[in-house]
C-alpha cells in the first residue's frame, strides 16, 4: 500500500516535530514546511493528499495559501484543515470562506485530529 | 417776593434730587448682601450697612465709632489693621482678596476682601472704604469642579490601565497557547506509545502532567474571555435550543464526576421544551462552571440539585448544592474577578476565580439575571435565567426549498416572522372565516410590500401566511436591516389596526427577525443584509405573554416578621410585578404585595406572589448599590384583580 502524504505547514518547529511523531506512527508519510511561501511552493511541487496548514504564518499567511490553491483548478481538490491558535469564531468563518475543508483550534486533541484527516482522506 | 421764589424753587429741587440721591445709596447699603462699611484714619467705623450689622447681630448704628478689634479676634483684627495701614499708606487699594474666616456662629467660611482709599478735595487720605463678600459657596463650587476633573482624569487613567490591562492579557494567553500545544502533543505522543513503551508508573506520571495541562488551558481560555470581555470583542452566535437538551448533553458526565465523589447529582426538567435564543457553547459554559463549582465545593455524600423552572417570559436555571457554603462576607464579591470561594481545608480548590465572573457576563449579555443565595454548612443556590423564545417551524417544505435554491446563488436575504397570538379567539371572536381572513391579511401585507419603496423590494420576495395559527414568514432578498425592520414594524402596526378595526383590541403579535449572528438583533447598523445559510434558519422572537406596564405607585410587600417593604416604581403585567427593592429577597419564597393604579385609588389590589428572579444593581467599577431588581409572579390571582390589570393594560399602547 503507497503511503498517503500530508504537507504540514506550520512555523512552530516543535509543533512540526511533535506532529510528525503522530502522523508517522499512523503511517503516514510527513512532509513539512515553515513558512507560507515554502508550504505553498511544495503543495505545487509534490501534490499531497492532504495539506495541514497553520493560520499564522511567516511571508503568506494561512489565509492566503488556502485561497491560492483552492482557487487554482490543478491543487483545489487537495483537502485542506486549517490549524491555529485562535478561537475566534470569525477566524473560523474566514477560514470556510477561503475554502478550507476543516478547522482545528490549538491546544487540539491529537485523535481528533487523526480522525479528520482519515475522514477527509476517505471522502477524496 | 418773585425773586425769592425763583430763589427757593431750585434750592428744593436741589434738596429732593438730594434726598432722591440718598435714598438710592441708602437702599443700595441696606439691601446689598455684601458687607460695606466706611473707616476713618484711625480705623473706627463711621458707618456701615445692613448686612454687617446683621452680620454681627448689631444695628448699623452701634458699630459707628467702634473699631476692628471690638468686633473680632486679636489675631484677625491686627491683620485687619494692618491691611488697612498698607491701604491708607500707599493709596494702593486691595482687591478682591481672599481669606478663609471664621464666622461668630463658628462656621469657616471664604470672604473676598476689597479696601479703597478715601481722600478729602485735597488729596490727603481721610479713611476707606471696605467691601467684604461671601464667597463660601464659589469656593465650594471651585473646590467640587477640581475634584470633579481629578475624578475625570483618575477615571480616564484608569480605563487606560484596565484596557492594557486586557490587552496584556489578551497577547501573553495567545502567546502561552503555542507551547501549551506543544506540550500536551509531546506528552500524549510518549503516553500513547506512539515512541516506545512506558511503564505503569510512568503513565500514572505521564496523565498527571496531561490533567494539567488540561488545567492550565483551561485558565487561560478564561483569561481569554475575561480580556475579551473587557475589551468588548467576544462575539456571540446565537442558535435556537431547548435548553434541557443542553443541559442533558451534559448531565452524564456531571453525574458520573460527581459519582467518584459520592455525590448525588439530579435533574429535574419541565415536560415541555423551552426554547432560548443563545450561544451554546457559551451557555454551555456557564452551566458547566456551576455545576462543577457545586461538585468541588460539596462534600463526599452531598447532593446537587440541577433545575429547570419555566417563569413568566423567562427560563430559571438552578444549580443547588448541599455544600461547604459561601460566607456573608464572601457573598457581594462572590461574582467579582479573580475571587475563588472560601478556602476551607479539604477542598481541592483549583482555578483562579474567574469562571463566576465570566459566568455573569456571559449570562447578562444573553439578557439574563445570574444571582445566588448561600448559608456556610447548609449549601449555595446559584440561580440564571435566560429569555424564553416563541419558537414555531415557520417555514414550511416549500418555502425552505426556494430559500435553498435563493442562497445557494448566493442571495443575501432578511426573514421577518410574523406571530398572531391567540389567533384562533380572534377569528372567532370576529367569526371570520380562515379564507376571508387570509385574504384580508394577504392584502395587508400587499399594500405594506407595496408602501415600502417598491423599487428597492426584489421581486423574489415570498410570504407564507397561515391565518389558522396566526403565522407569517416573509423571506425578503436582498434588504438592509433597516429594510426589513421597517416593514415588520409596519405590517405589525397594520395588522393590530385590522384587528382593531373589526373590535378585536388585546391583540398580541410577536416579530421575529432572523439571523444567526447577532447583528440582526441589535439592530444597529441598517446597512449590510447578514448571510446565513438554510440549516440555521430559525425563528426566535422574544417570549412576552403578557402586555405590561409601568407606572410609579405606592406598592408595599409584606414580608415575614411583620416587616413592610415599599418600593415606588413598578412594572405589571397579568402574570406579575417587577420592582426595585433595598432587601434581598429569597427565591421561590413567597409573599403578599399590595398596590393601587394612580389613576384608580380606589381599589387595592392584593395579591400572593413568588420570588422568581432576582438582578443586584451594580454601579460602576461592580459597586453594590445596596438595591435589587426583582421578579415577582402572581399566585392565583383573584379574578376581580385580574379584570382590574388586564382592563389597565388594554389601556396602554
Amino acid at each position: 500500500m503507497i503511503k498517503k502524504r500530508i504537507l504540514l505547514i506550520e512555523d512552530e518547529v516543535d509543533m512540526v516535530y511533535a506532529l510528525t511523531l503522530h502522523l508517522e506512527a499512523m503511517h503516514y508519510e510527513v512532509l513539512s514546511a515553515t513558512d507560507g511561501q515554502i508550504g505553498l511552493d511544495m503543495a505545487r511541487k509534490e501534490k499531497p493528499d492532504l495539506i495541514i496548514l497553520d493560520l499564522m504564518l511567516p511571508k503568506i499567511d494561512g489565509y492566503r495559501v488556502c485561497r491560492m490553491l483552492k482557487f487554482d483548478e490543478k491543487y483545489k481538490k487537495i483537502p485542506i484543515i486549517m490549524f491555529t491558535a485562535r478561537v475566534q469564531e470569525h477566524d473560523k468563518k474566514l477560514g470556510q470562506e477561503v475554502g478550507a475543508d476543516a478547522y482545528i483550534t490549538k491546544p487540539f486533541d491529537a485523535q481528533v485530529l487523526l480522525n479528520k484527516i482519515s475522514a477527509l482522506l476517505k471522502e477524496h | 417776593m418773585k425773586k425769592t421764589t425763583r430763589i427757593t424753587e431750585p434750592k428744593h429741587m436741589e434738596f429732593v434730587e438730594l434726598k432722591n440721591k440718598y435714598q438710592l445709596l441708602k437702599d443700595l447699603m441696606d439691601f446689598i448682601p455684601d458687607v460695606i462699611y466706611f473707616k476713618d484714619v484711625k480705623g473706627k467705623f463711621i458707618m456701615v450697612n445692613q448686612a454687617h450689622a446683621v452680620g454681627l447681630g448689631v444695628k448699623p448704628e452701634a458699630l459707628v465709632g467702634k473699631t476692628d478689634f471690638d468686633l473680632f479676634s486679636r489675631d484677625r483684627a491686627i491683620k485687619m489693621i494692618e491691611d488697612d495701614a498698607n491701604v491708607m499708606s500707599t493709596g494702593k487699594p486691595i482687591i478682591d482678596k481672599v481669606e478663609r474666616a471664621t464666622r461668630t456662629d463658628g462656621v469657616d467660611n471664604y470672604v473676598s476682601t476689597t479696601k479703597i482709599p478715601r481722600y478729602d478735595h485735597k488729596g490727603k487720605v481721610i479713611g476707606l472704604i471696605g467691601i467684604t463678600r461671601d464667597i463660601t459657596r464659589r469656593m465650594q463650587f471651585e473646590r467640587l469642579r477640581k475634584d470633579k476633573n481629578s475624578i475625570q482624569k483618575k477615571l480616564e487613567s484608569l480605563e487606560e490601565v484596565s484596557a492594557m490591562k486586557s490587552e496584556f492579557i489578551s497577547a501573553v494567553s495567545h502567546e502561552l497557547r503555542t507551547p501549551l500545544a506543544v506540550i500536551k502533543q509531546l506528552v500524549t505522543i510518549v503516553f500513547n506509545e506512539v515512541v516506545g513503551r512506558v511503564n505503569y508508573k510512568q503513565k500514572g506520571a505521564l496523565q498527571k502532567t496531561l490533567d494539567n495541562v488540561e488545567r492550565l488551558k483551561k485558565i487561560i481560555d478564561d483569561l481569554l474571555d475575561v480580556s475579551r470581555i473587557e475589551r468588548n470583542t467576544l462575539k456571540l452566535h446565537y442558535s435556537l435550543v431547548d435548553v434541557v437538551d443542553l443541559l442533558k448533553d451534559s448531565a452524564s458526565f456531571f453525574t458520573q464526576l460527581a459519582a467518584e465523589k459520592n455525590i448525588s447529582l439530579k435533574y429535574s426538567y419541565p415536560k415541555e421544551p423551552v426554547n432560548v435564543f443563545i450561544d451554546v457553547d457559551r451557555i454551555r459554559q456557564v452551566i458547566s462552571n456551576l455545576i462543577s463549582n457545586a461538585i468541588k465545593f460539596t462534600m463526599d455524600g452531598g447532593m446537587i440539585k440541577v433545575e429547570v423552572k419555566i417563569l413568566e417570559a423567562k427560563v430559571r436555571i438552578g444549580v443547588i448544592d448541599t455544600g461547604i457554603g459561601i460566607s456573608n462576607a464572601d457573598l457581594p464579591s462572590i461574582f467579582n474577578k479573580f475571587i475563588q470561594v472560601s478556602k476551607l481545608a479539604g477542598t481541592d480548590n483549583k482555578g483562579v476565580g474567574l469562571g463566576l465572573s465570566i459566568s455573569k457576563k456571559l449570562v447578562e449579555r444573553h439578557k439574563g439575571e445570574i444571582w445566588v443565595e448561600s448559608k456556610v454548612g447548609v449549601g449555595s443556590r446559584f440561580y440564571f435565567t435566560l429569555l424564553r423564545f416563541y419558537t414555531l417551524d415557520m417555514l414550511g417544505k416549500s418555502l425552505r426549498d426556494r430559500v435553498g435554491k435563493l442562497i445557494k446563488s448566493g442571495v443575501s436575504m432578511h426573514f421577518v416572522s410574523l406571530l398572531i397570538l391567540n389567533c384562533n379567539e380572534f377569528r372567532k371572536r370576529m367569526r371570520i372565516g380562515s379564507k376571508p381572513l387570509f385574504k384580508d391579511l394577504h392584502a395587508i401585507l400587499d399594500s405594506v410590500l407595496k408602501n415600502v419603496k417598491s423599487k428597492d423590494i426584489d421581486k423574489r420576495a415570498m410570504s407564507v401566511i397561515s391565518p389558522q395559527a396566526g403565522k407569517f414568514s416573509i423571506i425578503l432578498p436582498e434588504v438592509s436591516n433597516r429594510q426589513a425592520a421597517n416593514i415588520s414594524r409596519l405590517l405589525k402596526y397594520k395588522i393590530k389596526q385590522y384587528f382593531a378595526s373589526n373590535k378585536v383590541q388585546d391583540i398580541f403579535i410577536t416579530v421575529g427577525s432572523l439571523s444567526y449572528s447577532q447583528k440582526v438583533f441589535s439592530h444597529d447598523d441598517g446597512l449590510s443584509p447578514s448571510r446565513f445559510s438554510i440549516k440555521e434558519i430559525y425563528i426566535g422572537s422574544e417570549m412576552r405573554r403578557f402586555k405590561r406596564m409601568s407606572f410609579k405607585t405606592n406598592i408595599k410587600l409584606f414580608l415575614p416578621e411583620e416587616k413592610v417593604e415599599l418600593s415606588e416604581s413598578v412594572d405589571v403585567s397579568i402574570g406579575g410585578v417587577c420592582l426595585v427593592i433595598k432587601r434581598l429577597l429569597k427565591t421561590d419564597s413567597q409573599l403578599k404585595l399590595s398596590f393601587v393604579f394612580p389613576e384608580n385609588k380606589e381599589v387595592i389590589i392584593v395579591a400572593k406572589v413568588r420570588v422568581a428572579w432576582i438582578r443586584k444593581i451594580d454601579l460602576l467599577f461592580g459597586e453594590d448599590a445596596g438595591k435589587y431588581k426583582v421578579g415577582l409572579e402572581f399566585i392565583n390571582l383573584k379574578n376581580e384583580y385580574k379584570k382590574i390589570i388586564s382592563r389597565r393594560l388594554a389601556k396602554t399602547t
